[in-house]
């Protein structure tokens, strides 16, 4: 208390002080206020005008595929062998949301449960152990996970399956529930923290247990925040490459069983993009899976800003 | 209260004087740093007028040799900038082309047809170094040497059992690079003499570089891939070709042909700048000092 006072009184000494030179002190806050707002207004316009062209080149590149090859072809030919032309990103784009779906299967029941823990059980002095600690594995680069993934996981499962390779939908759902799990957790522990104590003392008061407490009062509560981390999880999944990239396999096929060899199409852009000539077909399909994954990733942002805006009008 | 004030104005002064310090030093060391480049700069002008700017890209097999070449080309001729980077074979000779850089860094002659790739017209190749190749397989694997037509019947689908070539009883995992990349142009044309490798048999995968080729074979059992001579190292096994074992020897006396020249390619012949950088690579000096650090094999060993 006393040296907020202090601050006070320092504060108002200086601006008495001041007072002589007001003039130049009004012009150089005006300035400096106009200058802050220009930079302001600078900074979200060269973000919009990079992401608008990001969309546009790509798109551009993009669309000169179809001038070679049909859509339907693209879209539901399963054959990828672009050395002989033959330009069917089918099973691609199936390997994308068979992984993405394995991914949530696995990430999503075990980052609830974590953040049930956190948010409800753990006691206060685990949860400040425990929350920069999920922090922290946001922050470890895919690379590092791609290559544990590749030395440590894939042998594990050649060991378990008996499998020769062990490569595929598995081996990269298991490194991406790992590195959105934190995302999910993290996310969906704070729309959990910030329900209303009332709600558990309600509950309690009417006799329910601590389970029942969770599953019926504080999961619905917390549904429109936990829908977002998903979503949030779920496009971290569609969009990471280098993880991905070093335990699928890369083999543009249909993943038949989870331990088949198979493409994603970040792994297979990845893989592709700079070997080809810039001005071939393959160039160009290359950039039409670019923008198909934005396409996807924008789908996904729009269904969280819808569930936000829904979840305003009921509060 | 006096007191606490004053502590308080202390506190805001040490803070105002840390900065300062801070500011000053960023100030002296920039101008240290400043004042010894131009010393550099200009005492080395004197020795030489050669002027100019070269960009290289492509290959990221041949960076390190251009790299060292630019360090030591530019300490040499300090009026020259020299940008290095490494993308891909293919990137090298089309940026030329495209006239965004001098010098395209090739794992093959990018004026010839090679599989999957046709000639680029207009361009010049320079060879700057030569590099082995070698099929390498996983330590549990028995075979030690394979021949010509074995190579070509594992990786094009044909065997797929190690006893087929007179190995153990096990299915062979095929390990390859993917489409375009300057080694698998090389291994193909030279050791499977052309012959397309076929993809999608179920024990077939692909890497992105030399390094995840050798993560994927030494942790792999029963695989088989090929790699740059350079980067074989414990953990895989390097197989002879038709009884010839991979090393620089058998490449210099000519009895293993799994080698490429690597190319610096550029649009015409080359001048100027340009030119005394390709011919300083070139060089005996450098041909048989860094080059051959860098376990390149100098061309002249070549005959």
């Amino acid at each position: 208390m006393k040296k907020s006072n202090l601050k006070l009184i320092n504060t108002t000494l200086k601006v008495r002080q001041s007072n002589k030179s007001f003039n130049v002190n009004k012009f150089r806050r005006n300035f400096s206020n106009i200058l802050f707002k220009y930079f302001c207004l600078l900074s979200s316009s060269i973000l919009f005008i990079t992401l608008f062209s990001i969309i546009f080149f790509i798109g551009k590149t993009g669309i000169l595929v179809f001038k070679d090859v049909p859509l339907q072809t693209f879209l539901f030919s399963t054959n990828w062998t672009p050395e002989e032309h033959h330009f069917g990103a089918a099973a691609i784009i199936i390997g994308t949301f068979v992984l993405t779906g394995m991914t949530l299967l696995i990430a999503t029941p075990i980052s609830l449960a974590i953040a049930v823990f956190l948010s409800e059980i753990a006691p206060n002095w685990l949860k400040r152990i425990m929350r920069p600690m999920i922090d922290l594995l946001v922050g470890i680069p895919s690379v590092v996970y791609g290559y544990l993934g590749m030395t440590v996981l894939i042998p594990f499962i050649r060991r378990i399956t008996g499998v020769d390779m062990g490569d595929g939908i598995l081996a990269a759902a298991l490194v991406l529930s790992l590195m959105v799990i934190p995302t999910i957790t993290r996310i969906s522990d704070d729309s959990l923290t910030v329900l209303p104590n009332e709600y558990r003392e309600a509950s309690y008061a009417l006799g329910s247990t601590r389970l029942q407490m969770i599953w019926k009062v504080i999961l619905p509560g917390a549904k429109d925040g936990i829908v977002t981390a998903i979503i949030l999880g779920m496009a971290r999944a569609i969009g990471e490459t280098m993880a991905v990239v070093m335990v699928i396999g890369n083999v543009a096929q249909l993943p038949i069983t989870l331990i088949t060899p198979t493409s994603v199409l970040t792994s297979n852009i990845v893989m592709q993009i700079m070997n080809v000539q810039s001005d071939s077909t393959w160039h160009n399909a290359l950039y039409m899976m670019a923008f198909l994954l934005l396409l996807i990733s924008f789908i996904l942002i729009a269904c969280i800003r819808l569930i936000r805006n829904k979840g305003e009008q009921t509060i | 209260m006096i007191l606490q004030n004053n502590n308080i104005k202390g506190a805001i002064n040490m803070k105002r004087n840390i900065f300062k310090k801070i500011t000053a030093m960023a100030v002296v060391s920039i101008l240290t740093v400043g004042s010894y480049s131009g010393v550099f700069s200009s005492a080395a002008n004197a020795a030489t007028a050669l002027k100019g700017k070269i960009v290289i890209t492509g290959s990221t097999a041949l960076l390190p040799l251009s790299l060292q070449a630019a360090k030591e080309f530019k300490k040499l001729n300090p009026g020259v900038s020299i940008a290095a980077a490494g993308l891909s074979s293919v990137a090298g000779p089309e940026a030329v082309q495209k006239g965004s850089a001098q010098i395209g860094a090739c794992d093959w002659n990018a004026t010839t047809n090679v599989p999957d790739f046709k000639a680029f017209s207009g361009l010049y190749a320079n060879a700057v170094a030569v590099t082995p190749f070698t099929t390498i397989v996983n330590k549990n694997v028995t075979k030690t040497s394979l021949t010509t037509q074995q190579l070509q019947g594992i990786f094009t689908g044909k065997y797929k059992n190690w006893n087929q070539v007179g190995g153990q009883n096990h299915a062979i995992v095929v390990i390859n690079r993917a489409f375009g990349s300057g080694t698998r142009v090389n291994y193909q044309t030279k050791a499977l003499k052309g012959t397309k490798i076929v993809k999608s048999s179920s024990n077939y995968k692909e890497v992105s570089s030399s390094g995840l080729m050798f993560t994927a074979v030494s942790t792999t059992p029963y695989s088989i891939g090929y790699i740059d001579l350079v980067y074989v190292k414990a953990g895989v096994k390097a197989v002879s070709y038709n009884g010839v074992a991979p090393t620089t020897a058998n490449v210099i006396n000519k009895k293993y042909p799994i080698w490429a020249y690597g190319y610096y390619m550029t649009k015409g012949k080359p001048t100027g700048v340009t030119k005394a950088f390709i011919t300083y690579v070139q060089s005996a000096k450098f041909q048989q000092g860094s080059l051959k650090a860098l376990k390149f094999i100098p061309l002249s060993s070549i005959k």
